[in-house]
C-alpha cells in the first residue's frame, strides 16, 4: 500500500534542463530514468491494493447476502460440528491471563479445549491461573508429534469440574515453540491459534470453523480478522462497544489494518494466494500441522511461514486444498501507541517477511505452486518486501532531484499528492467496504477519527515504518539475534468511559 | 500530453474519487441508521403484540394473530427478523402460533415460489424460512436444490430437509453426496439423525453404495441413531470396506451402539497393523462399548508406540468400568512396560481430579513417544 514518496524528472515530465555538463546531463538522465520507474512503482503497488480492497468488498457483499442462511445456529448444536483445541501461548501475562482465558472458555462452540502453555514465564502467570481454575497438577504424557525445544515442566488441569482447559509449563524457547507443545497436547482435529492479549467474539469460534465444516477435505487453514482494541470498552470479556482509538498512532493503524488485513487478505483469499494468517487468530487442521513438522521456532515471522510451508507441502505433493480468510469473526487486539514499540514491531514483522521469503525462494514465480507461486509471492517480493526500499530511495532522490534542478518544484509536490492521494482512496475505499458490511464503529466521530488516521497515514507514518521495514531486512540478511520485544499495553477499559455513555 | 498534464488530470480523478467515496460512506451510514431507527420506532408496539401471541393460551390467540396478520407490509418487514428469530427458538404452542402467522402472512407461499426462481441468495433464504417453518410441502422442490450449482444452497437444503424431518427425503439426501462437489458430509448427518428410527431403513441401502462418502455417512447415522438392528452389516464395513473413512466411522457408530456383536471387529480394529487413525478410533470405540473383556487388549495398547494410540486406549480403561481401572493400576505398577505406566498413571491422576475434588493429583509431566 505504501506509495513511494518520488518525482517524476523534469526530462521526462517538466522543462528540460538544457545547459548541462556531459556528467550532470547522465545524472539528470538517471534520475529521470528512476523517477519513472519509481513512479511506475507507485502506480503498480496502489493498484495492486486497489485490485485486492474491490476484490475483497465483492466478498464481503456477497457474504452479507447470505449470513441469514449461514446455519451458525445449526453448526453450534450440532454432535458433527468439529471439534476444536484452542491454543494459547503465554509469557508474562500475568495481568490478563484469567480474563483471556475465562473468555474463551465462554465461546459459542459445541466442542473445545483450551490449551495454555506457559512459556517459562518469569511472572506470576501460571499462579493467577491456579488461583482461578482450581489447577492441579497431572502427570501427563505429551506426544512428541511434533519437535520442541523447551522441555514441558508440568501439565495442569481444572478440578472444578467439567472445564476443557490444559494448562502447560515448558521452559521457554519462543512462542512457535509453546504452540508445538500445545499441537502436541492438542486432542483435536481443529487447531486454533489464539494470543493470550486478545479478545474473541463469542461467534468467532464457530464463524472461523465453517469453511472446515463446509469443505472438510480440502480447506486445511483459515484467518480470522484482527480488530483494534485500542479504544474499546471489554466487559466481562468480551468487547461490548466498539470505538475508534483517542491515540493518533492507533487511528492511522486502525485504517491500516482495515485496509491490509482485512480487506487485503479477504481478496488473497479470494483469488487462492492468501499467505498470511495471524497468529493472534487463525485456525489450521491439526493432522496437516503436524506433517509439516509445526511451527519453525527459528523464524519470527512463524505463523505466516506456516501458511507458506504449508503451500510449499501440498502444492508439493499435488493435493487439493484451501487456506481461506474469513473476514467475519473478530479477535480483538491492542496496538501499539509509541513510536518505540510500533517500530520494533514492524521491524520485527518485515524481518520474519523477509525469512519467509528467503526460506522459501524457490516457490517464487514457480508456476508448480500455482497462484501462490506466480502471483501471490511475486506480489509480496515486489510490493511487500521491496516497498520501503523503493521508498526510502524516493527519500534520497527527493533533495538530490531537488539539488541538481533534476526536479520542477511545482511538479514534486503536485506528484506527491497525487502518490498519496491515490493511496488514501483506496484507504477510503476500504473504509467505505467496513462501513457497508460490517460497520463496527458507529459514531459519526469515528468516521472522522478514520479519515484523519487515512490522511495522516502520509505524513510521517509511513516513511518511518519504511526505516523500520528496512531495518527488518537488514536484521534478517545479516542474522541479528533474534528478540521479540516487549509490547506495553494500556489494558482493556472494564468500563465505558463517560464519553461513551 | 506531458506529465504536468497527466499528474494535474490524475489529481482531479483522485479528488473527485475520494470525495464521492466521503459522500458514500456517510449516506451508508446515515441510511442504515435512519433505516435502523424506523424499524425500533415501528417494532417497539408490534413486541407486545408478538409476546400475546407466544404466551396467549387456545383462543387468545386470536386477536393478536390477527392484528399481526393485518399489519401493512413496511410493519411486517420490521417486525418479521424479530418473529424469525423467536421461531428458531420456541417449541409447542408459541411455536404452532407463530407458525400459524408466517403462514397467514403468505411467508411460505411466497418462499416457495422463490426456490424456483433464479438467484442463490433468494433460494437459500427461502430454503432457510420453510426450515424454520418445517413447511413438508417444500420438499420437492428442496430435493432439486440439493445438486443446486451454489454449494451453499445445496447446504441450507439438506438442512432444511431435516428440520422438515420426513424420512422419504433420505435417498435425495445420500444422493447429494455423490460427485466432486458434494453437500458437507457434517451436514447430511445432522439432516438424517434427524429423522431417527424412522429413516433406517432407508438409511441402510447406503450402506451398499458405491460411494465411500454416502456409506461412510449410512453408517455414522445409523450409529448415533441407534440403528442395532444393523450392527452386523456395520461390523462389516469396519472389517471390509475397501476405504479408510468409512472404516473409522463403522468403528465409531460401533462403539456408539454400544452391541456385543460389535466387540470383536473393534478388537480386531485395534491392532497394530491397521491404519492408525483407525486404532485410534477403534480402541475410543471399545471405550463406550465398555465391555469388561476388552480391557486386556486395551490393556496392551498402553505400551503401544503410536502416542494417540496409547493414550486413547488409556481413557477408554476409564470407561470400561472396574475391569479397566484395575488394568489401569496393574499398569501404574508397572505391570506393563515404561509407556503404560505414565499412561495409565495420567488417566488415573486425571479421574482423580473429578473424583475425589481437592485432593492433589500432583506428579512430573512425562514426555511419551
Amino acid at each position: 500500500m505504501t506509495p513511494p514518496l518520488a518525482v517524476a524528472g523534469t526530462a521526462a515530465f517538466g522543462p528540460a534542463a538544457s545547459t548541462a555538463s556531459g556528467a550532470h546531463d547522465v545524472l539528470l538522465q538517471v534520475i529521470a530514468v528512476s523517477n519513472v520507474l519509481v513512479l511506475g512503482y507507485f502506480l503498480a503497488i496502489n493498484t495492486g491494493y486497489l485490485t485486492l480492497v474491490v476484490i475483497a468488498a465483492g466478498d464481503f457483499v456477497r457474504h452479507l447476502r447470505r449470513i441469514p442462511f449461514a446455519g451458525y445456529d445449526d453448526a453450534s448444536a450440532s454432535p458433527f460440528t468439529l471439534p476444536v483445541s484452542l491454543i494459547v501461548p503465554a509469557y508474562n501475562e500475568e495481568a490478563g491471563i484469567v480474563d483471556a482465558v475465562q473468555s474463551l472458555l465462554l465461546l459459542r462452540h459445541p466442542s473445545f479445549e483450551v490449551i495454555v502453555v506457559d512459556d517459562g514465564s518469569t511472572d506470576a502467570t501460571l499462579d493467577r491461573l491456579r488461583g482461578a481454575f482450581d489447577l492441579v497438577e497431572v502427570p501427563r504424557v505429551v506426544s512428541t508429534e511434533v519437535p520442541v525445544r523447551g522441555a514441558v515442566e508440568s501439565v495442569h488441569l481444572s478440578r472444578g469440574g467439567p472445564v476443557p482447559l490444559i494448562v502447560a509449563r515448558k521452559r521457554n524457547g519462543g512462542k512457535a515453540d509453546a504452540l508445538n507443545v500445545g499441537i502436541n497436547l492438542a486432542r483435536y482435529p481443529l487447531l486454533c491459534m489464539v494470543d493470550a492479549d486478545s479478545i474473541l467474539d463469542s461467534q468467532a469460534l464457530l464463524s472461523i470453523s465453517k469453511p472446515f465444516s463446509n469443505d472438510p477435505l480440502r480447506v486445511v487453514a483459515a484467518g480470522g480478522v484482527i480488530g483494534i482494541a485500542n479504544g474499546c470498552t471489554v466487559v466481562a470479556g468480551r468487547v461490548v462497544r466498539v470505538r475508534m482509538p483517542h491515540r493518533l498512532l492507533a487511528k492511522i493503524q486502525t485504517v491500516e489494518y482495515v485496509r491490509a488485513f482485512l480487506l487485503g487478505r479477504t481478496g488473497w483469499s479470494r483469488i487462492g494466494g492468501l499467505l498470511v494468517i495471524a497468529g493472534a487468530f487463525g485456525m489450521f487442521r491439526r493432522d496437516v500441522v503436524v506433517a509439516v513438522g509445526g511451527l519453525d521456532p527459528d523464524c519470527l515471522g512463524e505463523d505466516a511461514e506456516l501458511v507458506v510451508r504449508l503451500h510449499h507441502y501440498l502444492r508439493g505433493t499435488g493435493q487439493d486444498y484451501r487456506v481461506v480468510f474469513v473476514g467475519e469473526p473478530i479477535s480483538w487486539s491492542e496496538v501499539p501507541e509509541t513510536l518505540r514499540v510500533l517500530g520494533r514491531q514492524r521491524r520485527r514483522w518485515h524481518r520474519g517477511l523477509t525469512e519467509v521469503l528467503l526460506k522459501h525462494r524457490d516457490m517464487i514465480g514457480n508456476p508448480r505452486y500455482g497462484r501462490v507461486g506466480t502471483v501471490a509471492l511475486p506480489f509480496y517480493v515486489l510490493f511487500e518486501l521491496c516497498a520501503p526500499v523503493v521508498e526510502l530511495a524516493g527519500l534520497v532522490l527527493v533533495p538530490l532531484g531537488l539539488l541538481i534542478g533534476a526536479v520542477d518544484l511545482e511538479f514534486l509536490w503536485r506528484f506527491l499528492l497525487a502518490a498519496y492521494g491515490y493511496a488514501m482512496v483506496v484507504s477510503l475505499l476500504s473504509l467505505l467496504a467496513e462501513e457497508y458490511a460490517f460497520h463496527r464503529y458507529s459514531r459519526w466521530r469515528d468516521i472522522g477519527s478514520a479519515v484523519l488516521g487515512a490522511a495522516a497515514e502520509n505524513f510521517g507514518y509511513r516513511q518511518f515504518t519504511a526505516w523500520w521495514r528496512v531495518r527488518g531486512i537488514w536484521d534478517a540478511a545479516h542474522g541479528a539475534p533474534k528478540v521479540w520485544g516487549v509490547m506495553t499495553r494500556r489494558g482493556f477499559a472494564a468500563r465505558p468511559s463517560e464519553e461513551d455513555r | 500530453m506531458t506529465g504536468r498534464e497527466v499528474i494535474n488530470g490524475s489529481l482531479q480523478v483522485l479528488v473527485g474519487s475520494a470525495v464521492v467515496l466521503l459522500v458514500l460512506i456517510v449516506c451508508v451510514r446515515a441510511v442504515r441508521r435512519a433505516r435502523e431507527r424506523h424499524r425500533q420506532r415501528t417494532v417497539e408496539p408490534l413486541r407486545v403484540l408478538l409476546l400475546e401471541l407466544l404466551c396467549a393460551e387456545g383462543d387468545e390467540a386470536a386477536g393478536s394473530l390477527q392484528a399481526l396478520s393485518a399489519l401493512d407490509d413496511r410493519s411486517w418487514a420490521a417486525v418479521e427478523p424479530t418473529a424469525r428469530t423467536i421461531l428458531a427458538k420456541v417449541s409447542g404452542h408459541a411455536r404452532t402460533s407463530l407458525v400459524g402467522l408466517f403462514e397467514q402472512r403468505g411467508v411460505a407461499t411466497r418462499a416457495m415460489a422463490d426456490l424456483g426462481r433464479r438467484g442463490s441468495v433468494r433460494k437459500g433464504r427461502a430454503a432457510e424460512v420453510l426450515g424454520l417453518l418445517r413447511h413438508r410441502a417444500a420438499a420437492p422442490r428442496l430435493r432439486v436444490l440439493l445438486v443446486d450449482a451454489d454449494p451453499e444452497v445445496r447446504t441450507v437444503a439438506a438442512r432444511t430437509l431435516g428440520h422438515i424431518g420426513d424420512p422419504a427425503n433420505v435417498p435425495a439426501l445420500l444422493n447429494c453426496l455423490h460427485g466432486p462437489h458434494p453437500v458437507p458430509p457434517a451436514v447430511v448427518l445432522q439432516a438424517l439423525t434427524a429423522f431417527g428410527a424412522a429413516g433406517h431403513d432407508q438409511v441402510a441401502t447406503g450402506l451398499d453404495d458405491a460411494e465411500p462418502l454416502v456409506r461412510a455417512v449410512a453408517v455414522e447415522t445409523l450409529g448415533a441413531t441407534g440403528g442395532v438392528v444393523w450392527t452386523t452389516r456395520i461390523a462389516a464395513a469396519l472389517r471390509a470396506d475397501p476405504h479408510i473413512e468409512v472404516r473409522i466411522r463403522a468403528a465409531r457408530a460401533l462403539g456408539a451402539l454400544g452391541t456385543p456383536a460389535g466387540l470383536e471387529p473393534l478388537l480386531d480394529a485395534v491392532r497394530r497393523g491397521q491404519p492408525e487413525p483407525l486404532r485410534v478410533v477403534a480402541a475410543r470405540a471399545l471405550g463406550r462399548l465398555g465391555a469388561s473383556c476388552a480391557a486386556p487388549r486395551l490393556g496392551e495398547l498402553l505400551d503401544d508406540p503410536v502416542h494417540r494410540v496409547a493414550s486413547t486406549a488409556a481413557r477408554a480403561l476409564l470407561h470400561v468400568g472396574p475391569t479397566g481401572r484395575d488394568e489401569l493400576r496393574r499398569a501404574a505398577g508397572g505391570a506393563r512396560g515404561v509407556p503404560a505406566v505414565a499412561h495409565a498413571r495420567a488417566v488415573l491422576a486425571e479421574a482423580a481430579i473429578g473424583e475425589e475434588g481437592p485432593r492433589s493429583a500432583a506428579g512430573p509431566a512425562a514426555v511419551g513417544s
